[in-house]
């Protein structure tokens, strides 16, 4: 097992579609040791959910297939597992929570049973023990009148309470894990906040390691130990975050930072994106995925580049074959720039001149 | 919620207040009516004077209709015009085999639809799910009177597997264990008709609603949570489809009048529904007049229910 | 520039039609018209198609039938043959004969005849009956709203079955137009209330408004501009109610009070048979058979509609 408790070795998870085979997750490695926290991050579907959802195995099969690579738990690789092991990890070694806590939840089964259900699975607790035990998590959770919510329906829940609910279900069997899947990203900003600070708390107070997938970078910037960065179903950068955050190299997360807005940046000036779109996973290009939409790039980045620590910091690895931090290549990437950026003018003006033409 | 169910009280007496209205409307407006009783040959103008005057068939028809429902509401609905027993005593006769029969086909039918729709939900897209709906299809398609008169013509008479009628064979002296055995022989067959044709629909609506279910986002979380299949399929899911269903088995159980008599009248069981068809043979009005009461009160009670069911079975409802 | 001019200005390079036909993809797929859509989706569905060739060759089987094969007299008993009744299968008699020696054949097709006449006819009054309440309750709202659903909420309380045997034992000759007219009657409200209900949602959208500002009246607003839109659903309805009169019809006849003897319709035919099931079971089976396929059909057709006018149509 060594320090690891989780070793995510080149995970590939792919979906049968009529029109072909999504490659989801193709070929993501990562690691996690106790009672670390990290962070994926990435835009919409890029593979973190499903990463997720693979680590549980709870890709419905089909049309998903676990197409490769391996899943290390405790030593263990959950792919290989039968699946009545397996569903001993899940809520037992493993807790996972959802980005939706409106729809998560049973409509039909009082909040404290369905805290209590995964306690009498795993833990064989009896029904007064596991009612105790859930009582005291709602009140860890930050839920108020303990006695009286446990009976409750989550329909009388708002959104927040909810997803203190299903932080509660989560870690009720003391899982070394954690994953939450977007865990704020239904809800209100004020109450945002209060979901991170309450999953950070817990998981330090029990020693829970943390996989927290979001696309949000202002959420990572508070909770995260690590930050790995994951671009059309493959992981591009992996960093301590605030080394991340101050050297990012890899292009997609130069861009990913810029993208957010600063307090400081000028009131009036425009939102910095990047161009382009993800690539198709259904017929993905060869070599860097990243290529089409990248102005650090070269002939040599039509071969994949592998995950590589930087020479002299093993802590922080990328999957690119440039030094963005060479000034000749910097020169390079902001001649592309403006090429680009007057191709574009051009386009707009021979636009607008022949409509001025026949208007 | 306890307000909805008075609400909904409160809608349903205007409703049968003015059913009694039309049917009573309705039975006086019938050629040959209430009077055509008078056309006796035997009687003397005398006798038929005191005839109607007894009848109360003097009075203006709504006096006669304050009449009738003032006494309808305390149970009273008159007398028989073919054998001048009390209405109430020949529907009272008459109702045990109906219930006999309804109440067994409505559990059969119900448990039976809940398997059958739960595991197609579970083989949704194989030969079990194809041929299942392929079944129920035709059994939505199949008019209960025509499934009745192949089953009767299949195993009774062809067959010999079953009696073809009545709910006991005469003639023959039983001891209690025979009679009882007897006996259920001739209910299986309406029995199992009845039951079928309600197994056709339920069953598909049970299992579109499984299958809406299981895709709920709260069965992932189950799953994640390490819950095993069965459970899952019996904690989680079914609570929550399941639901629908029994408002539909609800709304359904009140139509039951129609059915009771076309299968009643197929398989010549002596209860409610051949009650009807002999009264209107015989134009014994006032125990037609009170069966078409008394169905559509069973009518509205279910519709009533069926929404009051729904409102406690789902806790979104019932604690709002 | 609208598309029209730029269809004239388009470019010859060919790295510019790229960019080109990506701004403008609807130049380059083929516009089909909506009915056309439908029909294409309806076709693809085979169990409709098998139902609705069934109807097909069941229509011309019972009308033109008599005529084709001359076996064109339900009432004729046959002199020359000496077994007459209950006689199996022949070639003088395809379907044998009844207990009195008519032909089963020439019943057979004279009863479908009956059968599906009542049923087409009963649901074309109800759909013109009650599409026209149910628009104009569903229009103005309000209180002739309120009187159409009390009314047809009372009414609909009773069992139907039992408000049909009762009517029909007091008001039917037992020839098909009053069984026509009897069904008709109740088959209406159904048909209104679905109705109602479509009109109370279109009433809402914005091509209402838009017709009312520039003055469009009521009675042309209802029927050119709302009707068309709820067609939809009518015609589904319209399909499954033709299957429910049939049943009706069958079930009428087969009590004694719908079509009635020496009338020929299937429910009848199975009425009559059944008394005589011991000695000739084929006097049920074809009649009730044949009513079974027709209600198949009839509803296999009305599902591949409601399919195909579906646009939000999901995997089964």
């Amino acid at each position: 097992m060594g320090e690891y408790l989780l070793e995510v070795q080149d995970l590939k998870t792919y979906f049968k579609t009529k029109a072909g085979r999504v490659r989801a997750v193709d070929g993501v490695n990562f690691a996690v040791k106790p009672g670390e926290k990290i962070a994926i991050v990435g835009e919409s579907g890029c593979g973190k959910s499903v990463t997720a959802l693979s680590i549980m195995r709870l890709v419905a099969q089909p049309p998903g297939e676990y197409a490769g690579g391996s899943i290390y738990f405790e030593g263990q690789d959950l792919l290989e597992l039968p699946e009545s092991a397996m569903r001993k990890v899940r809520g037992g070694k493993i807790g996972m929570i959802f980005q939706d806590p409106m729809t998560c939840l049973n409509p039909t089964m009082t909040v404290g049973k369905q805290i209590a259900e995964g306690l009498r699975i795993h833990l064989k607790l009896s029904e007064s023990e596991a009612r105790k035990r859930a009582m005291a998590l709602l009140d860890q959770v930050g839920i108020p009148a303990v006695s009286e919510r446990i009976d409750s329906y989550p329909h009388q829940f708002s959104g927040g309470m909810r997803q203190r609910v299903m932080i509660a279900i989560a870690l009720a069997c003391n899982p070394k894990l954690l994953i939450a899947d977007e865990p704020t990203t239904a809800l209100d900003v004020t109450v945002q906040a209060q979901i991170l600070e309450l999953i950070s708390a817990v998981c330090n107070e029990f020693g829970t390691a943390l996989i927290l997938i979001t696309h949000d970078l202002g959420v990572v910037a508070g909770v995260a130990d690590r930050v790995v960065v994951m671009y059309a179903g493959r992981v591009v950068e992996e960093a301590p975050t605030e080394e991340l955050f101050k050297n990012p190299r890899m292009p997609y997360t130069i861009g990913l930072l810029e993208s957010v807005p600063r307090l400081d940046d000028r009131v009036h000036g425009e939102l910095k994106t990047i161009e382009g779109a993800p690539p198709d996973l259904l017929n993905p290009p060869s070599g860097c995925y990243f290529m089409p939409r990248c102005f650090f790039a070269r002939s040599i980045c039509r071969t994949r580049p592998p995950l590589e620590p930087l020479p002299g910091n093993p802590t922080h690895r990328k999957a690119c074959w440039v030094d963005v931090t060479d000034p000749a290549e910097q020169a390079y990437a902001e001649r592309r720039r403006q090429r680009r950026a007057e191709a574009q003018r051009a386009t707009i003006e021979a636009a607008a001149s022949s409509q001025a033409h026949t208007s | 919620m306890g307000r909805y169910i008075i609400r909904r009280l409160l809608q349903a007496i205007p409703l049968l207040f003015f059913v009694s209205i039309g049917m009573f409307a309705l039975i006086h407006l019938l050629p040959g009516g209430p009077e055509a009783v008078l056309f006796n040959p035997h009687l003397t103008a005398a006798g038929r004077a005191a005839l109607r005057a007894r009848l109360g068939l003097d009075d203006p028809v709504p006096i006669q209709y304050l009449k009738w429902i003032s006494s309808a509401l305390t149970g009273n609905f008159g007398f028989s015009f073919v054998t001048n027993e009390p209405v109430i005593t020949i529907l009272g006769r008459r109702f045990p085999p109906t219930l006999e029969l309804f109440a067994s086909a409505l559990v059969l039918a119900l448990i039976l639809a809940i398997v059958i729709g739960v595991v197609s939900a579970v083989r949704q897209g194989t030969l079990t799910d194809y041929a299942l709906t392929t079944i129920s299809y035709f059994g939505i398609a199949m008019p209960i009177f025509l499934l009745g008169v192949f089953a009767q013509d299949i195993f009774a008479v062809q067959l010999h597997w079953l009696p073809a009628s009545g709910t006991a064979t005469l003639g023959y002296s039983f001891s209690p264990v025979e009679a009882f055995f007897d006996h259920f022989e001739h209910l299986l067959l309406p029995m199992l008709v009845l039951a079928a044709s309600f197994i056709a629909g339920w069953n598909r609506y049970m299992r579109s609603s499984m299958i809406e279910t299981v895709k709920q986002d709260y069965m992932r979380t189950a799953r994640a949570k390490g819950v095993g299949t069965v459970s899952m399929l019996f904690r989680h899911a079914l609570r929550n489809a399941v639901i629908p269903l029994i408002t539909v088995v609800a709304l359904d159980f009140g139509a039951v009048a129609g059915g009771a008599t076309i299968t009643e009248g197929v398989f010549a069981w002596p209860g409610m529904g051949s009650l009807f068809l002999d009264s209107l043979d015989r134009r014994d009005y006032p125990v037609l007049l009170a069966m078409l009461m008394l169905s559509a009160a069973f009518v509205i009670a279910f519709n009533l229910i069926a929404d009051i069911l729904y409102g406690v079975m789902d806790p979104r409802i019932r604690y709002s | 520039m609208d598309i029209s001019e730029r269809i004239n200005t388009t470019p010859t390079r060919e790295d510019e039609l790229d960019s080109f036909l990506e701004l403008t993809p609807a130049l380059v797929q083929k516009r089909r018209s909506q009915g056309r859509i439908i029909l294409d989706r309806f076709l693809r569905n085979k169990a409709a198609i098998v139902g609705a060739v069934f109807l097909i060759v069941l229509t011309i089987f019972c009308f033109l039938g008599p005529w084709l094969t001359g076996h064109n007299n339900p009432n004729a008993i046959d002199v020359t043959n000496a077994a007459a009744s209950f006689a199996g299968p022949s070639l003088a008699h395809p379907f044998g004969t009844d207990d009195v020696g008519r032909d089963e054949l020439a019943r057979v097709m004279a009863g479908g005849q009956v059968s599906l006449l009542v049923g087409l006819t009963s649901m074309l009054m109800a759909i013109f009956i009650g599409v026209t309440l149910g628009a104009i309750a569903g229009y103005y709202g309000g209180i002739v709203d309120n009187l159409l659903m009390r009314f047809t909420d009372v009414v609909l309380s009773v069992p139907l079955y039992l408000l049909l045997f009762v009517l029909s034992a007091s008001f039917s000759d037992g020839t098909p137009r009053s069984v026509i007219i009897l069904i008709a009657v109740f088959g209406w409200m159904y048909a209104a209330r679905l109705v109602r209900g479509e009109f109370l949602a279109l009433k809402e959208r914005e091509f209402v408004l838009a017709a009312r500002t520039i003055g469009v009246r009521d009675f042309r607003m209802m029927f050119r501009h709302m009707l068309p839109n709820a067609i939809g659903p009518i015609v589904v309805n319209a399909t499954l109610l033709v299957s429910t009169n049939i049943i009706l019809e069958s079930v009428l006849s087969y009590f004694g009070f719908g079509i009635k003897p020496p009338g020929a319709s299937w429910g009848n035919l199975v009425s009559t048979g059944q008394g005589l099931v011991d000695v000739d079971p084929k006097l049920v089976f074809i009649p009730g058979l044949l009513i079974f396929f027709t209600v198949l059909s009839l509803n296999l057709v009305g599902d591949g509609l409601r399919d195909a006018l579906d646009p939000y149509m999901t995997e089964r």
